[in-house]
């Protein structure tokens, strides 16, 4: 197998993937910490000012200086929700050494550039730099405005919203703009001293790169040699730890500027039994995982009432999201139209057919896991965050032995929890 | 079968013109689970007017055509859709138009000769009826209107606007709800007799494949025709003039977002690949991360993240595109006037320009890392008569010189324009 995981310290991994298919090496860097309201804008601050300068790189323009001169690099950093986690993600992607016009050992470099950026940052007079907290808090502003932007994404974020009301994963992950303005370069400092020093950090490489050089690497590096070992506090999700409750199902209705409404509809999977997981990703791309399902079948093409129609299973959530875009006239034939096609999951009214397809297409995802480097690296820290271990191979396995009966049985426990409609 | 190579990134591609007139360009990947297969035609949005070399017939379609056949090549007689059929093997499918082709593709990791089969039988075998053309417009007209809403496309179709008085780019893709219901299927038939000649066609094929047992494969699978030579296509006479300095609209967006033009009134085939090369180390130059511009801009606010940078050109049209989020675009247009003009009179810093230079050799490299990009990167690039590699072996002949000539020649006052798309009061 190409995957080596190490521990560094307590509550710091190396994991190395090996792999010759690529042209680049990717590094990635993610601190996991819980979602909690009082700190989610901060940590969406932490990681805007962290990249804008280190103690070795103090602007933005010698970052970047630095990695145009190693043909390109690209350095990314965002803020994402997995479960219940807050997670900064640092990744580094530079050409493998054997295509350099030139030799040069770039692996040492990206290493310490990233872990530079992530622990190192400039500071003054002991805390973040003023210019620099103040810039990110107006970027980050506009971002947490512009989240109505992309109306399907503004409706599916609402929609989660109104579903997980008062609990972590209603979050918004760039935080919210009230809570900005109190933020100064002294508190949002001191959170990243809180953060860095309880968080989960995994560090990823992936590419062609020799692992013992790079576990030396990473241990001689001094901002690792300076991190505590950590009990480290995140949250695991999984389809145990996700109970369920029964509710009436909420119905919200917002008004915009839109020619085209938008539909999503969440649902509740009230499943705890251990592996559940596997029926409830083929019972998702029945229902709507490609043009073969339901939903595509008879939304779209038997009716014309979307141009979008499918569904999609937020595994650590134990919920499924089913998102369509409609003429707004036709909300209540398309509404009427998805629930039928839920009522038929339930009297197991899919074909056998149905079933190979959903496992087929579910069963060439997986086998794309390996394809690209951030896919497999967010496929092995998806393992660290739910606590399991299961290989590729396995994880193909699990998912052909699902049973009709199995995705019946989870269809009766599967109910409406919101509907959302953006319309105008 | 004509190979060509690049030593620099270890690859090598196929090629193979068939009788009929079809190109056919294999890139072998060994060890890559997925492969990938794209059949184009060179049939876009913008060729609307043209003569069928079979009758000699002078046709002139409705906008939206290319983009409608497209949707309905899928349908089968016996009442299936060859999409379905195709997800139904795990296999994942898809077809788009732009402005100067249309394509059809698939990606798989297992079922590819299945998959094959499939593609292969449903784009040689076209099905219309009144009735499937009539049904696909209502779906056709739920993709304009999710267009309609979408201000990254109507800042693209302003800016178009801008820089052309009369050119076939300027049509929306899928043409408008008027439009198209002027469509029928002897359009359709026309259009598809046409276009869908080999000798019009390209298809590009990356995995670990054996060339030589490919190429038979599909060999195995094409209907005999006869190759039926050029299509003549009639366009608009180009302009040397942009047809408006400004268009602004208002959409519910919550920050401004611009995107400033160049047309390149140049527009020729020689040294296409230099000039493209030079242009996008100008572009990096000019408001690239580490230029001083733009740390500028974004540490007084003024923008959020790095604009995007494109040259987007076929015979047709050729234009710089800048686009990005900003409260005051007109600022961003007037610094990057000042900071071109700067660079006009003092000519290019040589570290500056090496090193972006560099890092735009890094960028071409990583397209070679997926099936997909590679494929799409090689039709596309055949479609305008350019073999991908020469970006690759052409880098090292770009000097700085040349880049200056190309700053004068193309990012002139007379050709430049903005479109901004302003927040709803």
């Amino acid at each position: 197998m190409n995957y080596q995981k190490e521990e560094i310290k307590q509550g710091i991994t190396l994991h190395n993937l090996h792999t010759e298919n690529f042209k680049t090496n990717l590094y990635a860097v993610f601190l996991t910490i819980p979602l909690q309201r009082e700190t989610t804008t901060l940590n969406a601050l932490i990681g805007a000012v962290l990249r804008r300068g280190t103690q070795n790189l103090q602007t933005q323009e010698q970052i970047s200086k630095q990695l145009e001169g190693m043909y390109g690099a690209s350095f990314n950093c965002g803020i994402e929700k997995t479960g219940d986690n807050h997670v900064l993600k640092f990744y580094l992607e530079t050409l493998s050494d054997e295509f350099l016009p030139e030799p040069e050992n770039l692996t040492e470099k990206c290493i310490s550039i990233i872990l530079d950026i992530a622990f190192n940052p400039l500071t003054v007079n002991g805390t973040f730099k003023p210019e620099y907290v103040e810039g990110e808090k107006k970027n980050l502003k506009q971002i947490i405005e512009s989240k109505i932007d992309n109306k399907a994404k503004y409706a599916y974020d609402r929609c989660i919203e109104e579903m997980f009301k008062n609990k972590p994963y209603g979050l918004y992950k760039f935080g919210y703009v009230e809570d900005l303005e109190k933020i100064t370069p002294e508190t949002l400092y001191k959170q990243y001293q809180q953060l860095i020093a309880n968080c989960k950090i995994d560090i990823f490489c992936s590419g062609r790169i020799n692992s013992k050089e790079l576990s030396e690497q990473i241990k001689q590096n001094s901002n690792i040699k300076k991190l505590q070992e950590r009990k480290p506090q995140y949250i695991v999700n999984n389809e145990k730890t996700e109970q369920k409750e029964d509710i009436e199902v909420n119905t919200v209705e917002e008004s915009m500027q839109v020619t085209q409404g938008k539909l999503v509809i969440g649902l509740d999977i009230k499943d705890t039994q251990e592996n559940s997981r596997y029926v409830a990703s083929v019972y998702s791309a029945i229902l709507g995982g490609g043009a073969n399902s339901k939903l595509f079948q008879n939304v779209r093409e038997k009716q014309s009432l979307a141009y979008t129609a499918g569904s999609s299973y937020l595994k650590p959530k134990s919920s499924i999201f089913i998102r369509c875009g409609i003429e707004i006239q036709n909300y209540k034939k398309a509404l009427d139209t998805i629930k039928e096609q839920l009522e038929d999951m339930k009297n197991g009214k899919f074909s056998e057919e149905d079933l190979e397809n959903a496992k087929k297409l579910i069963i060439a995802s997986i086998d794309s896991i390996t394809e690209e480097q951030d896919t497999e690296i967010t496929y092995y820290y998806g393992q660290e965050l739910s606590d399991r271990f299961v290989t590729v191979e396995d994880y193909k396995k699990y998912i052909s032995e699902v049973t009709s009966k199995q995705v019946t049985e989870l269809a009766n426990k599967i109910q409406i929890n919101t509907i959302y409609f953006l319309k105008d | 079968m004509k190979i060509i190579e690049s030593l620099k990134i270890k690859e090598k591609a196929y090629i193979e013109k068939l009788e009929n007139g079809m190109t056919i360009i294999i890139v072998p990947k060994k060890n890559t689970k997925k492969k990938y297969i794209i059949w184009g035609t060179h049939f876009g949005s913008i060729d609307n007017r043209f003569i069928m070399p079979q009758t000699g017939e002078e046709v002139f379609i409705p906008d939206g055509v290319a983009h409608f056949l497209e949707h309905k090549m899928f349908e089968q007689p016996n009442g299936t859709n060859s999409l379905d059929t195709l997800m139904a093997l795990g296999i994942d499918a898809n077809a788009y138009t732009t402005n100067d082709h249309t394509a059809y593709l698939f990606e798989c990791t297992d079922n590819f000769y299945e998959g094959l089969d499939e593609l292969m039988d449903y784009v040689q075998h076209p099905y219309f009826t009144d009735e499937n053309v009539e049904k696909e417009k209502g779906i056709i007209g739920q993709e304009i209107n999710m267009y309609d809403d979408d201000p990254s496309w109507q800042l693209y179709m302003n800016a178009l606007d801008c820089l052309y008085k009369e050119n076939p780019i300027k049509i929306d893709i899928a043409g408008s709800i008027e439009s198209i219901s002027k469509i029928t299927p002897d359009v359709l038939y026309k259009c598809y007799n046409t276009f869908y000649n080999p000798s019009n066609m390209t298809m590009v094929i990356c995995g670990d494949f054996e060339p030589e047992q490919i190429l038979q494969e599909i060999k195995n699978r094409l209907l005999p025709k006869e190759n039926q030579g050029e299509i003549k296509r009639i366009y608009p006479p180009k302009e040397n003039e942009k047809n408006k300095s400004e268009k602004v609209s208002k959409m519910e967006v919550s920050t401004p977002m611009f995107m400033i033009g160049y047309k390149d009134t140049q527009n020729n085939k020689e040294n296409i690949i230099q000039k493209h090369i030079a242009i996008e180390i100008l572009l990096n130059m000019i408001i690239g991360k580490s230029s001083n511009l733009y740390q500028q801009l974004y540490e007084n606010g003024t923008l959020l993240s790095q604009p995007d940078l494109d040259y987007e050109f076929t015979d047709q049209y050729a234009h710089i595109l800048i686009s990005g989020f900003s409260k005051d675009p007109k600022l961003v247009k007037q610094k990057i006037d000042e900071t071109i003009q700067k660079m006009q009179e003092n000519g290019l810093d040589d570290e500056h320009f090496n090193r972006i230079k560099k890092k735009i050799y890094g960028d071409y490299v990583v397209e070679y890392n997926s099936v997909a990009d590679i494929s799409r990167m090689f039709l596309a690039d055949s479609m305008k008569g350019i073999n991908s590699f020469d970006y690759i072996e052409e880098f090292e002949t770009v000097s700085k010189e040349y880049a200056e000539a190309v700053l004068k020649d193309i990012f002139k006052e007379e050709n430049e324009a903005i479109s901004i798309i302003e927040p709803n009061e």
